[in-house]
């Protein structure tokens, strides 16, 4: 089925995310749109075995796979953190990012046609690809529980309550949390990932290691600034979400 | 045979009326029992809140409402004027009747949740009692489903339609449960013991209550279980507060930005929602300028409670669509003729 795992996870996100809207409107969350959640992650799968098998090796050899890559990692991390609080509602807010990701793997061009499998694999290079990019799944997510946090704390602090965006968020504290949890989550997975990065056979202190250890320090400051001296909600809400799209950035012009 | 449906409620009749007819758990026992003994009855549950007293029974042809009301009235002793006091309802009127009463759709808070196991309570005592047969019973446990219905398939017990309600919902909204979390009541009037009473319901244990006059103070804090706090100290404790109800007579701003800047690295930012519930306010507008404080006054609370009474209000045309198909289910030929 190959291309036809990526169109039907990305149809399933967008199911997902209008059905979740929709429940919003209606002030109900929608357990749906976390089963939707399942499905998109299940295809996934199926896509990125499909690359997988292609290359012989973790399939992050294109735009194509890595955007399919990071996806299926902010999947997995709404799926395994996503219970502990609204469930559909943080899906509200996850699935128009999954399907923006699996919308640029589908443009034609972003998959390579022509993959050459590895003879020869680097367990070191494919565990530090792995983790990097998983790691960028958990950051992606909790710099979307910021933006659930600016909009609840924008609208609690006007005084704009009667919507039903607000009723169903969680709370304030709640995602305060979740910001801080899935942070730190993604921070020991990057952690991870540049360590292996330093086992590689051949490996060198270059430009991308640079960004990836300088984005490390970054985190960890943002992280240890709100663990031993405390951060107000939206100082550590725009921590997370500029320090995620900045890096993702950086890393984009490499 | 024909269901019937008397009662008197907080609208039909006043406070000093309703008391008259008011019965206590041991009264119902006995007015369902005596009931059956009143002329043409077959079947009877006697319903006794603090807002209605309703009688549903099934009468045979010898029998009908007036009989019923006087029955009920000689019981009571009343002999005042019943112009407008009591309301009749027969067949399927009385049925449906009994499921808005169940649901709460007939309640002086639309859409409260307690009338419900009241409901409940009542018929369990004439069933015990022996006095509810082929017609009661299907006829309750019908209501009790349009009244589960009506809970989860409609949005008529949603939203807090009080000021201390409102200031549970902000709570909640900024710390989920509140469990666990503490609370500072500045000022002794009613307003501030019935919120605080609003958020221990929910959870919250710690309760400190300050107050000029030290002793209303503490008057407060030993009826709602806290503790009193001199009112010159009551600064320092802010530090460790998630929620603060200012509700004093004070005509000046008695929190200002100063005492919240003061404690902002100890708390580590943690969030704190201020409710200022007294008019003129108690808390400087400006508070509400601190990053991680939530601050709202009366007339925030006010909108809130005014917009959930006027949703809940919207949902009565779904409920009446419940009834509806409900007693259209019942096969009931005293309900549906």
């Amino acid at each position: 089925m190959g291309i036809g795992w990526v169109i039907l996870a990305t149809v399933l996100a967008v199911a997902g995310g209008v059905i979740g809207v929709l429940g919003v409107r209606e002030e109900r969350t929608s357990r749906r749109a976390f089963f939707l959640m399942f499905g998109v992650f299940g295809a996934q799968l199926m896509a990125l075995g499909w690359r997988g098998g292609l290359r012989g090796s973790c399939p992050l050899g294109d735009l194509g796979e890595v955007c399919l890559f990071l996806a299926w990692s902010l999947t997995l991390f709404y799926l395994v953190t996503g219970t502990t609080y609204r469930v559909s509602l943080l899906g509200v807010f996850t699935a128009p990012v999954v399907v923006l990701l699996q919308g640029v793997a589908l443009i034609p061009g972003s998959f390579a046609t022509e993959v050459m499998k590895k003879e020869v694999v680097d367990p070191w290079r494919e565990t530090h690809a792995a983790l990097s990019v998983l790691s960028y799944g958990a950051l992606a997510l909790a710099a979307v529980a910021g933006v659930m946090f600016l909009i609840l704390n924008a609208r609690l602090k006007s005084r704009k309550l009667g919507s039903g965006l607000v009723a169903g968020m969680p709370s304030v504290s709640r995602l305060v949390r979740a910001m801080f949890r899935i942070t730190m989550l993604g921070w020991l997975v990057l952690t991870a990932g540049i360590v292996a990065a330093l086992m590689m056979e051949v490996g060198s202190f270059n430009a991308h290691l640079l960004v990836a250890t300088v984005t490390w320090i970054l985190y960890a400051v943002l992280l240890g600034v709100y663990l031993w001296r405390g951060l107000p909600g939206k100082h550590l809400a725009w921590g997370v979400i500029v320090l995620f799209l900045g890096s993702l950035l950086v890393f984009g012009k490499l | 045979m024909k269901l019937v449906c008397l009662g008197l409620n907080h609208e039909t009749a006043p406070v000093e009326v309703r008391e008259k007819f008011a019965l206590s758990e041991a009264g119902v026992e006995r007015e369902v029992a005596g009931l059956l003994g009143a002329r043409g009855v077959e079947e009877g549950v006697v319903l006794s809140t603090c807002n209605r007293t309703e009688y549903y029974a099934v009468v045979g042809e010898d029998g009908g409402e007036q009989d019923l009301e006087n029955w009920v009235c000689e019981q009571r002793g009343f002999l005042g004027d019943r112009a407008g006091l009591f309301y009749v309802h027969e067949a399927r009127g009385a049925a449906e009747h009994l499921c808005r009463v169940a649901s709460g759709m007939n309640s002086m808070v639309l859409g409260e949740t307690e009338i419900f196991g009241q409901v409940k309570q009542a018929y369990r005592k004439a069933h015990e009692g022996g006095a509810t047969k082929g017609v009661l019973n299907q006829l309750f446990q019908r209501a009790f489903g349009v009244g589960k219905r009506v809970r989860t398939q409609t949005a008529i017990q949603e939203g807090a339609t009080s000021v201390a309600g409102a200031s549970v919902e902000l709570a909640e909204k900024v710390f989920g449960r509140l469990k666990g979390s503490s609370v500072m009541v500045i000022g002794a009037g009613e307003m501030s013991r019935q919120t605080a009473r609003a958020l221990q319901s929910r959870g919250a244990t710690s309760v400190m209550v300050t107050n000029r006059s030290f002793d209303k103070a503490v008057d407060l804090a030993n009826e709602i279980d806290g503790r009193a706090i001199p009112f010159s100290g009551w600064e320092v404790e802010l530090e460790h507060l998630d929620v603060v109800i200012a509700a004093t007579g004070a005509p000046h701003f008695v929190v200002k930005p100063g005492h919240v800047e003061a404690v902002r690295r100890k708390r580590k930012f943690r969030p704190l929602i201020m409710v200022d519930i007294a008019v003129p306010r108690d808390i400087d507008p400006e508070v509400g300028e601190i990053e991680e404080v939530y601050l709202y006054d009366i007339d925030t609370l006010q909108e809130m409670a005014d917009e959930a009474r006027r949703r809940r209000e919207e949902q009565l045309k779904i409920c009446e669509e419940i009834i509806r198909e409900e007693i259209d289910k019942a096969r009931l030929p005293a309900v549906n003729g």
